[in-house]
């Protein structure tokens, strides 16, 4: 277990350190934020003292390895738009992420798979081709589409919820909504496919021979063998909703890391990128470090060395 | 009231997450609060820092500057009363003395000595550098006096001073940019509140203000990207004020039957530029041909919704010098194309236009059209804002063929237009004519009045008798507000509260 730790953990330390460099060059060669700042009547001395002031006039080279040594003492800069440390406009960002991604996730969970699980079990029921029907509806609509149309019917029309922006739990009920229900469909999927998978298996043919009720075999044996797909999937949606969800917060005015990542790439605060990236990284290789983990406790044959 | 605004707070959340419908209209409702839907949050409120739109429609209303314009464009006091010319280089404000700072400190000259110092120090590195680096001195020269110096004699200085802000020395002498932009402090009608970063700032309402005091106790900016949402919240009482709206959203607001289009033309001018440095369009007649070629018309009518309004000069009538009697070229296609046949074109040559999705892209796409209608073969170039803005500003033989932009100096002076737009010696300019050059110079340090708006009208006539630059229109502002709001926009895209009201 600890050797299989220890690999994960030196594979995540190349990978973050690959996403750093990639990050700096990528930023650094597809544009220069100076024009962006000065104003248009700017000479081109003003321009040069700009880009002094932010240090983009030092050599590449020169620029990366102190970008280096400053991410090795975890100094993230300060934004060149807004000018202040990129650590407190991240912090400031996260919370709001963190509910959003809990809000999607929970829908996400509380309806997929319920969904999933009854689509499985009423295999040939009329009922599974309308659930079918929803799931296919919920995968397939554009959210910049479908938030706007929650915009208009709950927050104009009917005026139940408020159309945009955050500060109490009825703001989170709609991006909830929208952001989740890619991630419904793909849960509902998932588990239907992974309970039929199951249900096919001998174990169950047998516990149904000993005369196991419905009920009694899906709580107890099928879901927990189910889990194991859903759980991989849960590292990927996880950590792409952590990462910020880039079109739901902008149509919300949710002012989550999304929106952050947004507004930062098109003025070329190439700090601020840095950091969401970075965190983004970090974020993405340790949910799938925990998700290897949980297999090996859901599976006990992975624990004892068996494939994954 | 403290105790109303409290239990409001409190009830407010909790009201919404019983999904109680009638609250979520409450921000329209209670006058007290006016809730401003911008694009972004402020990127700065120290406001001799950025100065994007979404940080000085907040910043202007924390700080006074040192004069301003009234509603109709005409430059009045504000910080200073007076100024008076002593000789070219000199100029002597008197300031007024019962402005207090929102810490209750007065105002005083050191202060507006201090803030013209403060903008002008190259260490400082205000993306505004260049609109103030003109000044090369600031003294006070009296108990109420404070004489600025330029660098040879400078009729913009006045239109630049509209922007100047003044900031408290004793305050932001002792701290950071990056801290002053955390707990701004300002002299202006409302006072910094609050700033929930990436949500929303609050400022309240200066009740000691000098001059006249904002009609509202308090009002929240709020960033909100998407321009739908920001009509969305408009319409379901969310917001009382949005800006930047499309003629789309503005006729969804219009048939909407709640809110209503407030709109102004701005100082934004809208040009079409063509790089005579690179053939074939260092060819007049193939310039004349583009200007006849361009349906003015049929863009501002049929794509803006009629809102800009078409002009002739690279100017607007915002601006100083405005003159009239000035035609450019009118629209007629088979004049283009007769023009066109004489002139040595290959009809496979194509020509760049350069553009950026901040461009309205329908205007770009229906030039491409208009030039291949008349036989020329014109290609879109996209590219991002950044690497666009790093194209434009390079010698005319690396610069782009074509260029559809809108330019503004945020001064209403053809100085901050046609200088950097047709001067030689500019990155931006795509003309190299000796002639321009030296009335540009000319008209640059020219202090009599008269004088300065002749020369720039015979600037103008020398570029349109060439084809050197084709100006399209002066662009618009299209603002969505609440049915009660009374506010009359300016040209120099300022939200300020306290020319604002509610109708009763």
């Amino acid at each position: 277990m600890s050797v299989f730790l220890l690999q994960r953990l030196g594979q995540a330390f190349v990978a973050i350190f690959g996403v750093m460099t990639l990050v700096f060059f990528i930023q650094r060669l597809t544009g220069d934020p100076t024009y962006l700042l000065v104003p248009e009547t700017a000479t081109q001395a003003d321009i040069e003292a700009m880009r002094r002031s932010l240090g983009l006039d030092q050599p590449l080279v020169l620029q990366y390895v102190s970008y280096l040594w400053d991410m090795l003492r975890f100094d993230f800069g300060t934004s060149y738009v807004q000018n202040i440390p990129v650590t407190e406009i991240i912090a400031s960002r996260l919370p709001y992420t963190l509910q959003l991604a809990a809000g999607a996730l929970f829908v996400a969970f509380v309806v997929g798979l319920p969904v999933g699980l009854a689509m499985a079990i009423w295999r040939k029921h009329p009922v599974t081709n309308v659930l079918m029907g929803m799931v296919l509806g919920a995968q397939s609509l554009p959210t910049f589409w479908s938030g706007i149309l929650m915009i208009m019917i709950f927050g104009v029309w009917l005026g139940w919820l408020p159309p945009s922006g955050s500060g109490s739990f009825a703001h989170l009920i709609m991006p909830s909504i929208a952001l989740g229900l890619l991630s419904m469909a793909t849960y509902a999927r998932i588990a239907r496919s992974s309970i039929l998978d199951e249900m096919s298996k001998d174990y169950v043919r047998s516990a149904r021979a000993r005369g196991v009720g419905t009920g009694r075999l899906v709580g107890k044996h099928l879901i927990r063998n189910s889990l194991i797909p859903v759980i991989s999937i849960s590292a990927l949606e996880i950590s792409q909703l952590l990462a910020g969800a880039v079109i739901v917060e902008t149509v919300f005015a949710w002012p989550g890391l999304g929106q952050l990542t947004v507004q930062s790439v098109q003025s070329r605060d190439f700090v601020v990128v840095q950091g969401i990236v970075l965190l983004g990284a970090f974020v993405t290789i340790s949910v799938n470090l925990l998700a290897d983990i949980l297999y090996s406790v859901v599976d006990p044959r992975i624990r004892k060395g068996g494939r994954a | 009231m403290n105790t109303t605004k409290r239990v409001a707070r409190f009830a407010l959340p909790i009201a919404l997450s019983l999904g109680v419908a009638m609250f979520a209209l409450t921000p329209a409702i209670a006058k007290d609060l006016l809730t401003v839907d911008l694009v972004n949050e402020p990127s700065s409120l120290d406001p001799h820092q950025q100065w994007n739109p979404d940080s000085y429609y907040v910043y202007r209303n924390i700080f006074d500057n040192m004069v301003t314009r009234d509603d109709a464009g005409q430059i009045v006091s504000q910080i200073a009363t007076k100024w008076e010319r002593t000789s070219d280089t000199d100029t002597v404000f008197t300031i007024r003395d019962d402005v207090m700072f929102h810490d209750g400190t007065l105002l005083t000259p050191e202060d507006v000595v201090y803030s013209v110092d403060r903008i002008t120090n190259p260490d400082f590195g205000s993306p505004q550098l260049g609109q103030f680096n003109k000044i090369i001195k600031a003294e006070a020269t009296g108990e109420n006096e404070v004489t600025l110096t330029t660098d040879g004699a400078y009729p913009a200085l006045l239109a630049q001073l509209v922007k100047l802000s003044i900031v408290p020395k004793h305050i932001a002498s002792t701290m950071t940019s990056a801290e002053f932009n955390e707990a701004p402090v300002g002299s202006g009608p409302y006072v910094f509140e609050s700033w929930d970063r990436g949500v929303s700032v609050t400022v309240t309402r200066n009740e000691d203000y000098w001059g006249d005091k904002g009609p509202f106790e308090s009002v929240v900016f709020r960033g909100v990207p998407d321009a739908a949402t920001r009509v969305a919240d408009l319409q379901a009482g969310a917001a009382d004020l949005v800006v930047t709206l499309n003629t789309d959203l503005a006729q969804q607001v219009e048939s909407g039957g709640k809110g209503k289009v407030l709109t102004v033309n701005t100082e934004r001018v809208a040009y079409f530029a063509m790089n005579s440095a690179r053939p074939p369009l260092d060819q007049p007649d193939l310039r004349k041909a583009i200007g006849h070629a361009i349906d003015r018309e049929a863009i501002v009518e049929g794509l803006l919704g009629g809102y800009p309004q078409i002009v002739d000069q690279m100017l607007s009538p915002a601006h100083f010098g405005w003159a009239d009697g000035i035609k450019g070229y009118a629209y007629e296609p088979e004049k283009a194309r007769e023009l066109i046949a004489g002139l040595n074109v290959a009809p496979d040559m194509e020509l760049g236009l350069a553009t950026s999705p901040v461009f309205d892209q329908r205007v770009v796409q229906a030039i491409q059209q208009m030039l291949t209608d008349v036989g020329l073969n014109v290609a879109i170039n996209t590219t991002d804002m950044a690497t666009w803005l790093k194209d434009q500003q390079t010698t005319p033989e690396q610069a782009p063929m074509l260029t559809f932009s809108r330019w503004s100096c945020a001064c209403q002076d053809p100085d901050g237009i046609m200088y950097p737009l047709l001067h030689s010696s500019s990155n931006w300019s795509r003309v190299n004519d000796p002639e321009i050059d030296a009335l540009l110079d000319e008209a640059r340090s020219e202090l009599d009045e008269t004088r300065r708006a002749e020369l720039y009208a015979q600037i103008n006539r020398m570029a349109l008798e060439d084809a050197d630059i084709l100006p399209l229109y002066q662009a618009a502002i299209i603002y969505g507000a609440a049915d009660n709001l009374e506010w009359q926009p300016t040209s120099n895209e300022s939200l300020f509260l306290n020319r604002m009201s509610w109708a009763e």
